[in-house]
């Protein structure tokens, strides 16, 4: 058992355990200082937060005209081979 | 185009095509355009962040694939191969345009006191007000902007992975870096993200000491 700082829970650990690849045991020292850590608890939520607003990114709309643009674009530069 | 009284056929593959546009094959190109073209759109986007940019750098990355499809090794992932096509067209109009402006990461990173705790804790839960349509929208428009002034390194991969959603071997792949260094450049930028994101939204006066 590891007595993890907010330090190495945020800097070091908080990637691996996102992505579920900590192993077991680090998983729960992991889990236990976050119980016992208010501040860590409201990092983790704004870290959360934050990843999935950033799947609102991507653009809107693709122009409806774009694949025609390009292929127009394209052909008026290109040399035949 | 599928010829008339013909059974529709399996998709061409990605090499298909690219056997296709190196023999002058131009159905085989606009294939590739039709496949290809929201995907190039939607990165050239994400470090641009202007419409008008990212449908210029999106035509000049196909003139490329166009005419340096020759170069592609067939050994290798396409998609990867036309992906750093489309990044170095975007980064050389975005270098053009705004040159020299990324931030360093080490500014936005949480800081910890000596004894290891988060030197100054938020005190109220700012991911609250995430819940209002309109601030979300317009938090996640500053989101986009504090990624388009990081480094490359970290700006592609938060692109690719959080907001692509790319998966990441084809990320790793691409950027032609390892899993654990993608990984890495992946937190770091969250943090760095998140970080800008608590002091926009808290205000400068509580912001915490940097």
């Amino acid at each position: 058992m590891t007595d993890w700082t907010c330090r190495q829970v945020i800097l070091d650990l908080l990637g691996e355990y996102e992505d579920g690849t900590m192993a077991a045991p680090e998983r729960a020292d992991f889990e236990r200082h976050i119980e016992m850590c208010p501040p860590c608890v409201r990092f983790l939520t704004s870290y959360r937060a934050t990843g999935k607003m950033l799947k609102s990114l991507k653009p809107e709309e693709i122009p409806s005209d774009l694949a025609q643009s390009v292929l127009a674009f394209v052909r008026a530069r290109a040399r035949k081979p | 185009m599928k010829p008339d009284g013909v059974a529709a056929q399996a998709e061409p593959s990605d090499l298909d095509l690219v056997r296709g546009i190196k023999s002058g094959d131009e159905d085989a190109f606009e294939q590739m355009v039709q496949r290809y073209h929201a995907r190039v759109y939607s990165l050239s986007y994400g470090v641009l962040r202007n419409a008008e940019d990212a449908e210029e750098a999106t035509q000049d990355s196909f003139l490329t694939l166009y005419r340096k499809i020759g170069t592609f090794d067939e050994s290798k992932k396409f998609f990867s191969w036309f992906y750093r096509v489309a990044l170095n067209q975007a980064y050389s109009r975005a270098r053009r345009r705004k040159p020299g402006t990324a931030v360093s990461i080490d500014d936005f990173l949480p800081k910890f006191a000596s004894d290891g705790h988060i030197a100054s804790p938020e005190l109220t839960d700012w991911t609250t007000s995430v819940e209002d349509g309109v601030i979300a929208r317009e938090l996640a428009q500053k989101a986009g902007d504090f990624i388009a002034d990081l480094p490359p390194a970290y700006r592609d991969v938060i692109w690719m992975y959080d907001v692509e959603e790319m998966a990441t071997a084809d990320i790793a792949e691409t950027l032609e870096i390892s899993i654990p260094a993608l990984k890495s450049r992946l937190h770091r930028a969250r943090l760095y993200v998140r970080q800008r994101l608590s002091e926009v939204s808290r205000g400068p006066a509580q912001a915490e000491a940097r």
